[in-house]
């Protein structure tokens, strides 16, 4: 799906990919898990552009991999022992984030609700439920422990913003939860509207959030640069970024 | 001693009831052949450990070998999306779905490593995962008073993993990630190995790059070359996307039992 704005055309997933990019601070460690190839395109453009020191953790371990080729099936496999120097596997980034030296952790979601729970579990009772889930992954423990866990989903909608989630696989420290239409922060033990990707508009937001949408002003996403496309064109000419959607 | 045996000898090591953990991490080299013949064996009841599992989890489960899943994620990726026959399995009550975090497994194991019975766990502090399941509870730190979340050991009866090399003693080599591998070895009473490779016993002896696994916690090598596929074994296949749409496909244990027929010359091939 291609947004016209101005002289170029954006995708949904070029805008959220150039947000998380953003939100990686050079120097920073940054983790992320299974299923997640737009958290790993974020953390290769912030990497090439304005955080070329922040650390790039996964679970295969390899630190810092320069992967020549992505694989369209998976963001833990041997692609990311490509080019790094040092291993530091999974268990290790989980103590890392327990000792509080984790900066950064993407996680995702089914469900999140006002006060900042995550459902990543079951939908109905836990042990008898209507939908399990794939589980949460790594998030009981890195959404608490992480100092900012940086959440994306790709839908938004009503049964995925909802009042209260059926299930709390965790809550802790949500820095931001990018959507297609929009980011959230997370302040004051609730979540607030940051801003509102030019695609999308302050009624498509609402309409689609079961909680009332809060915010201080309306903000919009800042459009990816050229720069940023041109970079994230080449590590992604696939474009896996879109496979979510 | 020599532990080369086929692969129907040394799955029979396994017992119904047993406490299961799997190598590999979610389509990466997961011993899928040691899998596929716990499912022709039939084995029941088996009480399944992984971090992250995928294709290995789901297909056990289609073939009605599980009662227990203790895992922090069994999914696909995104391109293969869900593991229909585990969900399928825990949504019709057949299957018990012990979520965890894939921290907590790991820690569990690492109790188990240690021969003590549970293990603290920093940031599990706000989750119902505490309250709705048993392997988890909250106890006061006896130096501090502070509340603490611990995970009870989790003492797999046989790990099953799938490797690159091995040298017929049971020493094994991983090459490229070793996720939770070794962990689950030391965890485990008893360690069954599938090779790609059998290499000879002078391979680590006189190389500075030792094996990972040493022998003596090993049980049963087995010489397996594609013993991960259809799922990636690095340095040696990625996956194989055709094999994995077909089990994706797949609706009950009798077309299961059909499909692991086309892995039969593969699997039963000796060397």
């Amino acid at each position: 799906m291609m947004n016209t704005i101005g002289n170029e055309n954006y995708q949904v997933s070029d805008i959220m990919i150039c947000a998380m990019a953003r939100l990686i601070h050079n120097g920073e460690n940054v983790f992320h898990g299974v299923s997640s190839h737009m958290p790993m395109l974020a953390v290769m453009l912030a990497k090439a552009l304005h955080a070329p020191e922040a650390v790039y953790l996964n679970i295969p371990g390899g630190v810092d991999p320069k992967p020549k080729n992505l694989e369209k099936y998976t963001s833990a496999g041997a692609e990311l022992f490509q080019q790094a120097a040092a291993i530091f596997p999974l268990a290790e980034v989980f103590d890392l984030s327990m000792r509080g030296r984790l900066d950064v952790a993407f996680l995702s979601g089914i469900q999140f609700d006002k006060t900042g729970n995550v459902n990543a579990s079951v939908i109905g009772d836990y042990h008898k439920p209507k939908v399990r889930m794939p589980g949460g992954a790594g998030s009981a423990v890195l959404i608490p422990t992480a100092k900012r866990a940086i959440i994306w989903r790709t839908k938004h909608d009503k049964r995925t913003f909802v009042e209260k989630v059926d299930f709390v696989t965790t809550r802790g420290n949500i820095d931001r939860i990018v959507t297609p239409l929009c980011i959230f922060k997370y302040e004051n033990g609730e979540l607030l509207l940051d801003t509102i990707h030019p695609t999308s508009n302050l009624q498509e937001v609402i309409d689609n959030t079961c909680f009332e949408v809060k915010y201080r002003s309306i903000e919009f996403t800042p459009l990816p640069s050229k720069e940023e496309l041109t970079i994230l064109r080449r590590i992604d000419p696939k474009n896996y970024r879109n496979i979510e959607f | 001693m020599n532990k080369l045996m086929s692969l129907t000898q040394a799955v029979e090591i396994i017992q119904d009831n047993d406490t299961v953990g799997i190598g590999g991490n979610v389509l990466h080299r997961a011993p899928m052949g040691l899998v596929r013949e716990i499912a022709r064996q039939g084995k029941k009841g088996l009480h399944i450990v992984k971090t992250a599992g995928a294709m290995d989890v789901d297909l056990l489960c289609l073939a009605e070998c599980v009662s227990s899943v203790d895992a922090g994620f069994i999914s696909y990726e995104t391109e293969y999306s869900l593991a229909g026959h585990y969900r399928k399995a825990v949504q019709n009550g057949v299957v018990k779905g012990n979520e965890h975090a894939c921290y907590t497994v790991i820690s569990a194991l690492r109790a188990a490593s240690a021969g003590i019975p549970f293990m603290p766990v920093k940031g599990l502090q706000i989750s119902d995962l505490i309250e709705v399941n048993d392997y988890f509870t909250r106890i006061q730190d006896p130096f501090s008073g502070e509340p603490v979340t611990v995970v009870k050991a989790i003492v797999p009866d046989v790990v099953i993993l799938h490797v690159q090399e091995a040298d017929k003693r049971g020493n094994a080599k991983i090459l490229g990630p070793i996720y939770d591998d070794v962990l689950l070895s030391r965890a485990a009473k008893k360690v069954i190995i599938s090779a790609e490779t059998i290499v000879p016993d002078s391979k680590f002896e006189f190389s500075q790059d030792k094996a990972d696994i040493p022998h003596f916690l090993v049980n049963a090598v087995v010489h397996l070359p594609k013993g991960a596929a259809p799922c990636s074994c690095p340095s040696k296949y990625s996956i194989d996307r055709g094999k994995l749409d077909t089990f994706k496909a797949l609706k009950s244990k009798e077309e299961l039992l059909d499909y692991l027929d086309n892995f039969n010359t593969a699997d039963y091939r000796r060397y």
